[in-house]
């Protein structure tokens, strides 16, 4: 199990260390000077030049890939454009709203998901099962930027019910949850749809599994049956797919930061993009598969602690 | 006898199909009865409707089902409940898939417990008093344990545990013994019995094998296409039975046979008709010429890799499934390698096929060395050599035809233009199938049908030597024999070798010649057949052969 | 030919293209996904005007006879740019699935046949890629490479690779360990033809099934990464521009962006449901996939 652990940790590493420095290959391959790409055009001469020697662009491809990865891991991701400030310490300003951000997306996503497939499932076939496939279905078709711009029409400027722009920042904890509730649905409900039905389909499978059969013969109450025996088994492919999910919520993210104007890594990015400032986006870049890798990483430690069948291993 | 439960009309379909055909029967308090069927029979669908625990694709057309005094198909379903594990207990067949994966074995004990009014501390005690009395080694342990952590036969004496634990007045138990090793077969139904007379609870047994429910049962139900065919003690059933279909199933069931003999009785064959006299290995061996395969000192090992490489100080478990095994087969051959699941056998036959790389050792397939063989040796080897795999469907490709496959090996070996259709009809017809099914796909055939295909395909490149790994695995007792004749028949025709890989000591007397047995890995006993059944040497293998042997009970009823 | 497989188990055959006809949602999809690639097609002649035309006296209209679903900022028709930009989406969308299956099914084969090495090599490339967000790689990406469709199908086609190769190589590895295919080694046929005649035929179907789920999250990443101005390029048309456009004006005229976001909706939802009845009629055990 602990071997497992480290394992798994030891293999994220490298596909961090494998993605940053692929992203610097990616990049170089763009047409035009090795310092412009990196840096966009308004960069001035000094700051190419400076970031050429940094880099060393004169040496040889694996050269500067080991010096950007470096600089990288040293917490060095250049100097933002526009504030001159490290990006560094830009992306830090900003991460806090979209990690938040997430974490509500994720607990909609778990929080709704979770109950409705199981609900679902134990009433099989039912008005309420076929309501809920449709509904699961319907939600993951409709792209989350529609659900961020239509949300916000309907709720914001039309109902008036929740804020529209800001995070709630300087406000106090009430309007920050506030201010979180739209897009926090907005990039959640897709995954309440799929989520709903991942647990449905994987209950199905478990309660006909041989030993739920067996429980119901020892007259076990069907509560039990489907909480202690059939959800903790049915539930487990949930958190690998909530650790992936993680990515697509950050693109989400994306789409809802920009409709409600939420100072997070999307709307920094997305501004970023329109001015040029590359450092921003490509530290942006970098930040975002960091955390994903980190998220597919603990879903999968998190799935070995759950299944008692892993410590098989242990020996 | 006092009545504890009566079936009345009793009918289940499975969407069209009607598994349980309109079946009543009584069953007495303290009675043993057994419902032996092949598959397809009905017969665990009529044991899982008594209580309503089929499947939701299942639905009961009509009967009635008395259980003291009340319909339990028309029983609320609460009131229905508190039956279930109080008084009413079932033991399932696959003791892999009974317990939940996700909670140790204490939990689920204790939670069959759930509805008595004692604490959690007596509850844990009844519990491991229950392990201890089906015999389970250091139960306090093992109420800690997850499923995965017991052997088969560990889970399947804490599934009877849980079953008997409450003192139930009727135990239904759906082939208990079925997934298990005969040795480990023996041990679990002298349980069920001791356990039986100790409770004196009823049981209704379901079985596919007459012989299994004979050591158990006072009575017997003989179940096909959803009907009962025959009821009646198990003395009257076994020695004078009254269907027609049960004497052949008797008849043909190849346990039964104790004379050896290299034509079985088929369900086919009338019942008044003698089983042939045996064609002794006399003239069809010819152990004076060199063997067609000697395998000598052969080891294999498996490892299997902790979670960090060795190189930094992970743990390499070692498994040596084949130790210093050495056997060889002459032309016209047969010998049976026998012994139970893990015993390395299999692991014998793939390194045959270079399916497995033995660590030292030598095989030597007529001339050819085959562990110093390059490809080229590997290839002409494969081509004197067919293997015949356990499962008969799961073996063949399930998007082929039977006429495509069966001449596929001739395509491999680049001798295409001999992979006609006439080819693959000429070796399905040698194996007993007709054109019609050139054009079949596995899935359209019975299991009997897709070993014949198997056959076919094995004969293919005129091998010297098929190696038949488990050929009567997964197929009804009525189709054993048929396949054990056809591979008996087509060694004499065409003075084939077989090494014939089985845990069945039933078919292993009719048809080989010579016998070897392992046990963990190694060989430990090699003979002639018949002296191996009149004398066997190794304590292992007297317990093999009564195993596989079920005698009919002695109390007979005057 | 009674063969019962299994005494208790249901028997439930996929019931292929009838059951699909039976399915009142996969024809609403069907119908749709029909209209849809019609008018993709015969655009040139179905569009009422030229989806580049402007007719700044008439800009920002609500629907009307003439305009049915309104006029943008410059009065350009909103149907009409609709239509069009269909053509986008659905290019997109099938060039993308096609590629991605190809390249992916042929990654995925590779590393389930080959040797350890490179199964080790491409499993971690697979996963390298897929450590990237894909709308933030393209935010980040699709300037420095100038944008545009190129760029846009590119970014697709080379993050959803390694899933397809996912897909396939795990699907082969299963099928690699069943007796049949053991029994096939055993008679001497190479790893190739193992694959490409006896393995091939039994994955294939349900890694089409998939590809053809994933339609809609194609024609949603399209408009999504156009939406951020990092796709798709004016003068050509495509939904998610039409929405970026509509959204600048949502404080002013909020019905521009209500329109061009209803082919979008319609679209996914229709190709959803036209995967999902597909892949009932056709393969049922792929619902696990959730």
């Amino acid at each position: 199990m602990f071997g497992y652990i480290l394992r798994r940790i030891a293999l994220g590493c490298a596909v961090l260390l494998l993605a940053i420095s692929t992203l610097y290959v990616i990049v170089q391959a763009a047409p035009g000077d090795p310092a412009s790409a990196m840096l966009g055009p308004k960069a001035t001469p000094a700051i190419k030049a400076a970031f050429a020697e940094k880099l060393g662009l004169d040496k040889p491809m694996p050269v500067q890939i080991v010096r950007y990865v470096g600089s990288v891991l040293s917490g060095d991701l250049g100097t933002d454009l526009r504030s001159r400030r490290p990006v560094t310490e830009v992306l830090a300003a900003h991460a806090p709203y979209t990690v938040e951000l997430i974490l509500a997306s994720l607990l909609i996503a778990a929080g709704l998901g979770i109950p409705l497939g199981c609900a679902a499932a134990v009433r099989r076939n039912s008005l309420f099962d076929q309501a809920i496939g449709l509904l699961s279905v319907s939600l993951i078709s409709v792209p989350p930027v529609i659900i961020a711009i239509y949300g916000m029409l309907l709720f914001s400027a039309a109902l008036g019910w929740l804020p529209a722009i800001g995070a709630g920042v300087g406000e106090g904890l009430g309007s920050r949850l506030h201010h979180l509730i739209l897009p926090a649905i907005a990039v959640g409900i897709g995954w309440v749809g799929y989520i709903a039905r991942l647990v449905r389909a994987s209950m199905i499978e478990v309660l006909s599994a041989n030993y739920i059969r067996n429980a119901r013969a020892f007259g076990l109450p069907e509560l039990r049956i489907v909480y202690r025996y059939a959800l903790r088994t049915a539930v487990a492919p949930t958190i690998t797919v909530l650790g992936v999910g993680v990515g697509y919520m950050l693109g989400s993210a994306v789409f809802a930061e920009i409709v409600f104007a939420r100072p997070g890594i999307g709307k920094l990015m997305y501004d970023a993009v329109i001015l040029r400032n590359y450092p921003v986006t490509l530290g942006a870049v970098l930040a975002a598969t960091a955390l994903l890798v980190a998220a597919t990483t603990l879903a999968d430690i998190l799935n070995a602690l759950i299944d008692p069948r892993f410590k098989e291993s242990r020996e | 006898m006092d009545t504890l439960l009566q079936v009345d009309n009793l009918a289940v379909r499975f969407g069209p199909v009607q598994a349980v055909k309109w079946v009543s029967f009584a069953l007495g308090r303290g009675e043993t009865l057994g419902i032996v069927g092949e598959s397809g029979s009905g017969k665990s669908t009529l044991l899982w409707a008594l209580t309503r625990l089929l499947p939701e694709t299942a639905a009961i057309n009509s009967g009635e089902v008395w259980f003291d005094s009340e319909d339990l198909l028309r029983l609320p379903p609460d009131r229905l409940r508190a039956l279930r594990g109080t008084r009413i207990s079932y033991i399932s067949q696959d003791p892999m898939t009974s317990l939940a994966p996700g909670l140790t074995i204490g939990q689920q004990m204790m939670d069959v417990l759930h509805r008595e009014p004692w604490s959690a501390r007596e509850k844990r005690a009844r519990a491991i008093d229950a392990l201890e009395w089906v015999s389970l080694p250091d139960p306090a342990r093992r109420m800690e344990m997850y499923p995965h952590e017991l052997s088969g036969g560990q889970r399947q004496r804490v599934s009877i545990a849980m079953a008997l634990m409450l003192g139930p007045d009727l135990l239904l138990a759906d082939e208990p013994t079925t997934a298990l090793d005969a040795t480990l077969e023996v041990e679990v139904l002298d349980l069920l019995k001791r356990l039986q007379r100790e409770t004196g609870c009823a049981v209704i047994f379901v079985s596919h094998h007459l012989g299994t429910v004979a050591t158990l049962c006072d009575r017997v139900m003989v179940m096909k296409d959803g009907e009962i065919r025959e009821d009646g003690s198990v003395a009257q059933v076994f020695t004078r039975p009254e269907d027609d279909y049960t004497a052949r199933l008797l008849r043909c069931d190849p346990a039964r046979i104790i004379e050896p003999t290299r034509r079985l009785p088929t369900m086919a064959d009338a019942p008044a008709a003698t089983a042939a006299a045996v064609v002794g290995p006399a003239g069809r061996v010819k152990g004076s010429e060199s063997p067609i395969l000697a395998v000598s000192d052969l080891f294999v090992t498996f490892h299997r890799g902790g979670f960090l490489p060795a190189a930094i100080g992970g743990a390499v478990e070692r498994i040596h499934a084949v130790r210093q095994v050495s056997f060889s087969i002459s032309k016209g051959e047969t010998l049976a390698l026998i012994g139970e699941s893990g015993s390395g056998k299999s692991s014998v036959a793939r390194s045959i096929l270079g399916l497995v790389r033995p660590d030292a050792g030598t095989i030597r397939l007529g001339e050819r060395e085959l562990t110093k063989a390059d490809r080229g040796g590997w290839q002409a080897a494969r081509g004197e050599v067919s293997m015949m795999f356990q499962d008969p469907a799961g073996s063949l490709s399930p998007r082929r035809t039977l006429a495509e496959q069966v001449v596929e090996p001739l395509i491999v070996h680049g001798r295409r233009a001999e992979a006609t259709r006439a080819k693959a009809v000429e070796l399905l017809t040698l194996a007993g199938l007709d054109s019609r099914f050139a054009d079949r796909y596995p899935h359209e055939l019975s299991g009997g049908q897709a070993r014949r295909a198997g056959i076919a395909r094995a004969l293919a490149m005129s091998p010297r030597l098929i190696v038949a790994d488990e050929p009567t695995a997964g197929l009804d007792v009525s189709v054993q024999g048929e396949v054990i004749n056809l591979l008996n028949d087509l060694q004499e025709r065409l003075g084939l070798s077989i090494l014939l890989i089985t845990h069945n000591m039933a078919i292993v007397r009719h048809a080989a010649d010579r016998v070897a047995v392992m046990l963990k890995g190694q060989i430990v006993e090699t003979g002639p057949t018949a002296r191996i059944f009149a004398a066997p040497e190794h304590d292992y293998t007297a317990r093999l052969i009564a195993a596989a042997h079920h005698d009919l009970p002695t109390h007979e009823s005057a | 030919m009674s063969a019962v497989p299994t005494e208790i188990s249901a028997v439930k055959p996929a019931g292929g293209f009838r059951a699909f006809l039976g399915d009142p949602m996969g024809l609403f999809g069907l119908t749709i996904a029909v209209l849809l690639i019609l008018s993709a097609l015969f655009a040139p002649w179905i569009a009422p005007y030229d989806p580049a035309a402007l007719d700044v006296p008439a800009k920002l209209q609500g629907p009307s006879a003439a305009h049915w679903l309104g006029t943008d900022e410059l009065g350009r028709d909103v149907l009409s740019r609709a239509i069009w930009g269909g053509r986008v989406a659905l290019t997109v969308a099938l060039v993308a699935t096609t590629l991605s299956v190809m390249i992916g099914g042929l990654l995925g084969m590779l590393a389930a046949m080959g040797p350890r090495w490179l199964d080790y090599a491409l499993t971690l490339g697979f996963d390298t890629v897929r450590a990237y967000p894909v709308i933030i790689l393209a935010l980040a990406i699709g300037p420095i490479f100038g944008g545009g469709m190129g760029v846009l199908l590119g970014l697709l086609v080379a993050t959803s690779v390694p899933y397809y190769a996912r897909v396939m190589r795990s699907s082969v590895i299963a099928q690699s360990s069943t007796e049949y295919v053991e029994a096939l080694r055993a008679m001497g046929m190479g790893r190739a033809r193992i694959v490409l005649r006896h393995i091939l035929p039994n994955v294939i179907g349900p890694i089409l099934i998939i590809a053809s789920m994933d339609i809609p999250a194609y024609i949603t990443a399209e408009a999504g990464i156009s939406f951020l101005g990092v796709g798709v390029k004016a003068p050509a048309t495509s939904w998610g521009l039409m929405l970026d456009q509509g959204f600048r004006y949502v404080g002013h005229t909020p019905w521009l962006v209500i329109a061009g976001g209803l082919p979008l909706i319609l679209a996914t939802l229709g190709f959803t449901f036209l995967g999902e009845a597909l892949r009932d009629a056709f393969d049922p055990k792929l619902r696990r996939r959730g």
